[in-house]
């Protein structure tokens, strides 16, 4: 089984800051939240079934977020260099890189925290003329066939289909493995390839600016009753109760 | 230029026609909605082949939905044609478009030249009927087939227009304690919603409550954060809330930046006090 999972480095949206009119991206690197679910996925189909779980990721090739990649129990990590990037030149670059590999299944997780777009599995899958299965919360596996309960948050769906396949994962699939230090020892000795892709994506962003709701943040403390009474009040004033 | 608009949700078709009153518009859908120059109606939602079937179109811009199966399908048509992507836009004007970016941290502002598929996100507008041409459209499973499906029973309860949401976190400490959530919630005439901890990965609650980034963005008059602690996926759901009441031991949680009436004390203790001064009034 030749199983390779794409994560991405993003910066760690739990430290993003507000600071003036502009947001501090100036944070540590981390391996994208739900990706972590594809990395765990790989590793336990490999475990299963044998083969082989390489990772992909394009654009931030931080190295600590590729080393705890490959910590987690992939084989291998190939490292897009990228300074730009949107959804079409990453899938352009994965799909290039891909085409020499022939894997059997494609893994990704639902959506990445910085740009959250969930597209990106589906817009591999047709530049590979792969089938694609988003969302799924289990994935079972037999001979050729694959067969996934997708969670589409008001109802689940089963599918099946023959491999090979892209599937997007989302997090409730499994809990992502905590490397041991006798895994991160090791993970320096497996291979990173680096590769460089060069195309200006067709959008841009222009600007980032953040986005602020000011909320009153009025505290209210002491004794329940008390302050229950109090928020009774305010809610009155407010129209809302 | 040739639009074509594809949701399985007809606010989001209403809203694709909005940003582009001008053009030749084709909607896609599986709803009879007639707001454009064509509509061909599905007799099914058959993700692979709706993308097939709207890339055959030649589109200049592909307009769809941001429902999972929207957006799952999008990029599909996306890379069918090879143009490039643009997803939850809230707004488009010319070659400009708005999205929010970092789990709801930031607003981009993105360029873009078409073709282009965009993914919006639904807005609640009128527009004009129109005398659509109907096609009717039979659809197949090509390499995924559906085996199985399975509606959740959620009881009904739509998030999205909730006017009061009573949503629970963690912090509410058990699957147990819910029900004093819901007895606030029933008091409140409230429905009861969940973080994303609660609904997809403890199972305290169906994940069809979720509210949140990856689940229901809600924009209720009142919402009452019950030991959330106010993660940015979390927050992203409910920037759009009029009022937010936080209940929280922790007085630095992210939630309390973020909320307008803070209680810092137990929730299970705020519920039952309440739910009982609620329904003496």
């Amino acid at each position: 089984m030749n199983i390779v999972t794409c994560f991405k480095i993003v910066p760690d949206d739990t430290l993003i800051k507000i600071v003036g009119d502009k947001l501090d991206l100036n944070v540590p690197s981390k391996i994208s939240t739900y990706d972590k679910n594809a990395i765990e996925e790989a590793v336990r189909i490999k475990e299963k079934f044998g083969g082989k779980a390489i990772g992909v990721t394009a654009g931030n090739t931080d190295r600590k977020s590729i080393r705890e990649a490959l910590a987690m129990g992939l084989d291998e990590v190939i490292a897009i260099n990228m300074k730009m990037q949107d959804v079409m030149t990453t899938a352009e670059a994965l799909a290039e890189t891909l085409s020499s590999i022939k894997p059997d299944i494609i893994l990704t997780g639902e959506a990445t925290t910085d740009s959250s777009t969930s597209v990106f599995p589906s817009y591999l899958a047709s530049l590979l003329s792969y089938p694609f299965i988003t969302y799924a919360k289990s994935i079972s596996i037999e001979g050729n066939k694959v067969k996934v309960e997708r969670n589409l948050t008001t109802f689940q769906e089963v599918v099946e289909a023959e491999l090979p396949v892209v599937i997007s994962v989302v997090g409730e699939i499994n809990t992502p493995r905590i490397p041991s230090v006798k895994q991160i020892l090791e993970s320096s000795k497996k291979p990173v390839k680096n590769v460089d892709f060069d195309k200006e994506p067709k959008i841009k962003i222009s600007n980032v600016s953040p986005y602020v709701i000011t909320r009153k943040k009025i505290i209210i403390e002491g004794k329940m009753e008390e302050a229950v009474d109090k928020l009774l009040n305010y809610l009155s004033q407010e129209g809302v109760l | 230029m040739k639009v074509v608009i594809y949701s399985e949700d007809v606010d989001s078709i209403k809203t694709g026609v909005m940003y582009f009153p001008n053009d030749y518009t084709i909607v896609v859908s599986n709803k009879e909605v007639k707001v454009s120059d064509e509509l061909h109606i599905l007799d099914d939602i058959k993700e692979e082949f709706i993308a097939n079937y709207i890339a055959s179109l030649k589109p200049d811009l592909v307009i769809t939905g941001s429902s999972k199966r929207d957006k799952s399908i999008a990029g599909a048509v996306a890379g069918l044609l090879r143009y490039p992507i643009i997803t939850d836009v809230t707004e488009i004007s010319g070659n400009k478009a708005k999205r929010v970016v970092y789990s709801g941290m930031g607003i981009a502002e993105i360029e873009f030249s078409y073709p282009v598929v965009i993914t919006v996100t639904k807005k609640s507008v009128e527009v004009k009927e129109k005398e659509s041409k109907i096609l009717k459209v039979q659809t197949k499973d090509l390499r995924v087939k559906r085996v199985e499906i399975k509606e959740k029973g959620g009881g009904g309860v739509d998030l999205t227009s909730a006017q009061i949401i009573v949503s629970v976190g963690r912090g509410i400490g058990s699957k147990e304690n819910i029900k004093y959530a819901e007895e606030l919630a029933n008091a409140l005439g409230a429905a009861l919603g969940g973080s994303r901890p609660v609904t997809a990965e403890l199972g305290w609650l169906p994940e069809d409550r979720q509210i949140g980034l990856s689940g229901n963005k809600v924009k209720p008059k009142l919402y009452i954060a019950l030991g959330i602690s106010g993660q940015p996926q979390h927050l992203a759901g409910i920037k759009d809330a009029k009022i937010i009441v936080a209940v929280n031991k922790d007085k630095s949680a992210p939630i309390v930046d973020n909320a307008d009436y803070i209680i810092v004390g137990d929730a299970i203790e705020f519920c039952k006090v309440m739910a009982d001064k609620v329904k003496k009034k």
